[in-house]
């Protein structure tokens, strides 16, 4: 049975941990993504932000994390232990809001691509959203894919 | 087929909540009841849903559910915006 963690926590993202709960003796490659609260944004309209407000439907979330998991081992037989974790809650600058772990026997399996896959893919249909507080005020931050049906 | 009507939750998330002033409602639909009469309803008995429902998206039971979708009996409901994780 190879290894899968997907869920929604309100704890802090624990790297290394994550890292051991998805890796075999058969893995000799681990690609990680992590994204960050960026404190300072300087592409587009250029701001600060204080901290983000995430939320997420829970149980909806990590169903369809699993349904991320199992498309992922659909694309890449090749990839052996999954990581997807969303942290929410509020978040300041420089902490890990969201980890993506792909583990596979060897790094040129597809195993980048498959945690890319991963973090592309959640932003799509994994139902978790975000505020945005700066200087300004708060606004929502909204995503723009509209599932079809069948995802 | 019975006709007892249909009694649903509606969880409302984010910007939706925000508009609606309250995370859930509890309410009955008619039998065969689809996504669409559902908006058409909320719009009409919450006029700050009116401009939302246009574009919200809508899940049954965990799964996304489009506006021909019939409402299945005792559904959760969840409405909201475009996903902004990560």
């Amino acid at each position: 049975m190879l290894p899968t963690i997907c869920s929604i926590t309100d704890e802090e993202l624990d790297l290394d941990g994550l890292l051991a709960a998805v890796s075999l003796p058969s893995c000799g490659a681990a690609a990680i993504f992590t994204g960050l609260v960026r404190g300072v944004t300087t592409r587009g309209e250029a701001h600060r932000t204080e901290y983000l407000e995430y939320e997420a439907y829970r149980p909806m979330a990590e169903s369809k994390m699993k349904q991320v998991a199992d498309e992922i081992r659909d694309r890449w037989p090749t990839v052996e232990g999954i990581a997807i974790l969303q942290r929410v809650g509020r978040l300041y600058p420089m902490t890990p809001t969201v980890l993506i772990i792909c583990t596979a026997a060897h790094r040129d399996t597809g195993v980048f691509d498959a945690a890319r896959y991963g973090i592309d893919r959640l932003k799509e249909i994994v139902p978790v959203w975000k505020k945005e507080v700066g200087p300004g005020g708060e606004s929502w931050v909204e995503g723009d894919y509209i599932p079809q049906p069948g995802e | 087929m019975s006709n007892a009507m249909n009694h649903v939750r509606v969880l409302f998330f984010a910007t939706l909540r925000d508009r609606a002033g309250m995370k859930l409602l509890e309410t009955d639909l008619e039998p065969a009841a689809t996504v669409r009469d559902l908006k058409i309803f909320l719009a009409e008995t919450n006029p700050n849903l009116r401009e939302p429902m246009k574009s919200v998206l809508t899940a049954i039971n965990h799964e996304f559910a489009f506006d021909e979708t019939i409402i299945p009996q005792g559904a959760e409901i969840a409405m909201f915006p475009p996903v902004s994780g990560g």
